[in-house]
């Protein structure tokens, strides 16, 4: 199926509270490209992780920074692209945690990344180039 | 909406088991709550906890991470956290993270308060 290019933006502070408000962004706009309910609300499981990451550890809880959340849409490739200044974090260089040695030693945490990796089908990171430019992460789904 | 009106617990007492009941969102924003609920029984020595989800509508990463903190120390007591009446998309993400591996997760609330009372029963014996 060949979809119509198409782009939205969401602007949000980089608040725990946003969170709800992100992921109705990307579910309406998951469901209108086309993705089932139920990847619709994947999709917008791992924009809450990325999120979440990024005000908990990059913004250290600082409000006054902000999200900007753009999808882009094109043929068969659903893409959301999540801008920050905060500090440079690359999901790519957090491995994958086995599972069983995690419930094993009951670890808590560094999950979030594991559930971006486990929903999207491709994840790429442009840091900061310096002051004026936002780091940028780029989730990717593809619709059969 | 405020963040008790995202995520609100409801709590009800049986014989032998704590039960908790989730409606709402469970993000990095409002698992807090759920924190501050769990750490209140695991210091009353209540060890025998249920948690229904029925009327969960969300989950991430965050809300995992609650349940994760406390399953040592309540299985260390001789308890349990017993997860019940998930609907499909909130099954999927502890599903996606093998939860189930670790989690005693049941489709009703009963059989979990069953198992809860048969353990009792082989623990008194």
């Amino acid at each position: 199926m060949l979809k119509k290019t198409e782009h939205s933006d969401l602007l949000t502070q980089g608040d725990l509270s946003e969170l709800e408000r992100i992921r109705e962004f990307i579910i309406v706009k998951a469901n209108t490209f086309g993705f089932s309910n139920d990847i619709a609300y994947k999709i917008a499981l791992a924009v809450d992780e990325a999120c979440s990451n990024l005000i908990k550890h990059s913004f250290k809880f600082d409000s006054k920074k902000t999200i900007s959340i753009s999808i882009e849409t094109e043929r068969n490739a659903f893409t959301v692209i999540i801008s920050d200044y905060g500090n440079p974090f690359d999901p790519n260089n957090i491995s994958s945690p086995n599972m069983k040695e995690y419930f094993e030693h009951f670890n808590r945490g560094g999950l979030g990344v594991h559930i971006m990796k486990s929903v999207m089908d491709e994840i790429s990171y442009i840091p900061s180039q310096n002051n004026d430019s936002s780091n940028k992460l780029i989730l990717r789904k593809f619709i059969n | 909406m405020t963040q008790e009106n995202k995520f609100v617990i409801n709590q009800r007492h049986l014989e032998k088991v704590e039960c908790l009941y989730l409606k709402g969102y469970l993000d990095a924003h409002t698992s807090p709550i759920l924190e501050s609920a769990l750490e209140t029984l695991v210091k009353d020595g209540k060890n025998n906890i249920l948690v229904n989800f029925r009327d969960l509508d969300y989950i991430s990463s965050a809300g995992l991470g609650v349940f994760m903190a406390f399953i040592e120390d309540v299985r260390e007591a001789g308890g349990d956290i017993k997860l019940t009446d998930m609907q499909q998309k909130v099954f999927s993400v502890f599903d996606l993270l093998g939860f189930p591996m670790l989690f005693d997760i049941e489709k009703e609330e009963k059989t979990a308060i069953d198992k809860f009372n048969s353990n009792e029963e082989r623990v008194s014996d």
